[in-house]
């Protein structure tokens, strides 16, 4: 189980790398959602804006109306945010929930594509 | 050893894969294939016969997607196959100005077939294409320019046909669209009686929307749309090109209401599932204009000899072996199948719906349809969400298929939905 600091630390981790990556940034430049993650097994919410491909805000707590909501548990939320897992596998077989159009599922799997094309 | 030698000699399951992913990732589409590995779809075919293909490493699976409706006769059908072998003895595609007699033998046999006064028939390679004509025609024939559309419609992504699809997500990193199109709420008569208007061409529908989440058109709805054309002199075109050649069980969808339109759009099915073809059939009355303008809408691959051969074959195939009987009967099973299946698992499937051969299965939210998709392939089933609706998963088997084949397809249906089932149980402890 990972808590609060350690998620946080993982998801700040993966905000730079989305935004210092130029063409993931200009992949994205037409995508502007708010996603909320969900812990499962410890309950914490974070909440992550993105402006037109720029990951403008991470922080903890749920805010706004989400387009996106990802749940899991606290272990496979850290390793998704530091590239250790293919996230789409884990959503086809039911280890990730996520509510959200398939188009947006498509795109957040895009993102880890990019990033950790490897994974 | 040439590219073509090392193609058909190599039998190293690992071998063919590892190169067919290197080249996919290289020259393709990287992002293409991870998706496809992700959902487990990244099957290499191998053999494929009826209602099945196997993959490289010999796994069968009984394919429910057939490309959305273009393996109507089954795959590699061997009587359409012989005819194409046939017609290779002999003929190329054609010059596409020269003056084709099997053409002409196609384009009579579609006249019989279709329902109506639909008697032209305009070749194409893709059924985006075919669309195009219809559109094309329907604003010569009436000098008007607004063709109505259906919300969450599919007609293809080409430049005449994109606009009329009914879903933004296709459209926007393209604008600015050909332009006139306006869309309207599908099945609601009262939406097409308030949209038309003096510069109404056409109103352009599929008879069950496919993309959109396997969504039949009511009968009354249909008569209602015919009755609204003719009193206003605007142009019917039914895209059938998933609908078409059986699928529904009738030849076509438009028999079960008796509605003829102006224009019928067709494609997929018509090729045998072996050369590419589609078409407009239209009636004598439009056909003026390209009286007056013959050369106006030509296509170098439409209706090529090889393409018509094997179009003549495949629809002497759904004939002689009465495939839209079995597409209703097998229909019926699968339904009744699905609907002992629903009581079984009511919190996940919420509707079942379609006609003959072209079915689909409402889950409750958009993350089941992949879901469902990857654990029939574990089953040994190819099925896929409906593009337009990923609430649906989509049943569009070869019309060939036989009862025990769908009685396979309804254990594997079980099997995964029980795997669903188990994986809800996990985020709600």
């Amino acid at each position: 189980m990972a808590d609060s600091e350690e998620i946080m630390e993982a998801l700040l981790d993966f905000q730079n790398q989305c935004n210092e990556n130029k063409r993931l940034r200009r992949m994205q430049r037409d995508w502007t959602k708010l996603l909320h993650y969900v812990a499962t097994d410890t309950g914490d919410v974070f909440t992550m804006r993105v402006v037109s491909g720029e990951t403008t805000e991470v922080k903890k707590g749920k805010e706004g109306v989400p387009d996106v909501i990802v749940e899991t548990d606290s272990e496979t939320l850290c390793d998704m945010f530091w590239g250790d897992i293919n996230p789409t596998q884990k959503y086809l077989k039911g280890e990730i929930k996520v509510k959200a159009s398939q188009e947006d599922v498509m795109r957040i799997d895009a993102i880890t594509a990019v990033i950790w094309p490897e994974v | 050893m040439s590219i073509i030698d090392l193609m058909f000699q190599e039998t190293d399951p690992d071998k063919i894969r590892q190169e067919a992913e290197a080249n996919y990732k290289e020259y393709v589409n990287p992002f293409a294939l991870r998706m496809l590995k992700n959902a487990s779809l990244d099957i290499i075919e191998d053999k494929r016969e009826g209602a099945s293909v196997w993959d490289i490493s010999g796994k069968k699976y009984i394919d429910c997607v057939t490309g959305a409706g273009i393996f109507n006769v089954g795959r590699r059908n061997p009587e359409v196959v012989e005819v194409l072998k046939k017609a290779l003895d002999k003929y190329d595609m054609g010059s596409w100005i020269s003056l084709f007699r099997e053409r002409g033998l196609l384009a009579k046999k579609l006249a019989q077939i279709t329902p109506g006064d639909l008697k032209f028939s305009l070749f194409c390679c893709g059924g985006g294409e075919a669309i195009e004509v219809a559109i094309k025609l329907a604003r010569a024939h009436t000098d008007r320019t607004e063709i109505l559309c259906m919300e969450n419609g599919y007609h293809g992504v080409t430049g005449f046909a994109l606009p009329a699809t009914g879903r933004d997500v296709y459209k926007t990193p393209f604008l600015p669209l050909v332009p006139g199109y306006r869309h309207i709420p599908f099945n609601t008569l009262q939406a097409a009686e308030a949209a038309v208007n003096e510069n109404t061409a056409a109103i352009l529908l599929e008879p069950i929307q496919g993309e959109g989440g396997i969504i039949p058109a009511d009968d009354d709805y249909l008569r209602g749309l015919r009755r609204l054309c003719d009193e206003k002199n605007i142009l019917l075109i039914f895209d059938e090109v998933q609908t078409g050649f059986g699928r529904t069980g009738k030849m076509f969808a438009a028999e079960h209401s008796g509605v003829a339109p102006d224009i019928m759009v067709l494609a997929k099915s018509l090729s045998g599932g072996l050369y590419p073809l589609s078409c407009a059939v239209f009636t004598e009355e439009i056909s003026d204009f390209l009286t007056a303008h013959p050369f106006i809408i030509i296509n170098s691959f439409g209706g090529t000899s090889l393409a018509c051969l094997v179009a003549l074959a495949a629809i002497e195939f759904i004939e002689k072996n009465n495939l839209p009987r079995n597409a209703a009967e097998r229909g019926a099973q699968f339904k009744t199948g699905l609907q002992a299946l629903q009581q079984k698992y009511p919190e996940l499937i919420i509707d079942i719906r379609g006609k003959g051969l072209m079915l689909g299965v409402e889950f409750p939210e958009e993350s089941i349809g992949p879901r469902m998709a990857y654990q029939l392939k574990k089953n040994g089933v190819i099925s896929i969400y409906t593009f337009n609706n990923p609430r649906i998963i989509r049943i569009m088997p070869s019309l060939v298929i036989t009862k025990e084949e769908v009685q396979t397809v309804l254990e594997a249906f079980d099997h995964s939905l029980a795997e669903i089932r188990n994986q809800e149980a996990r985020f709600k402890r």
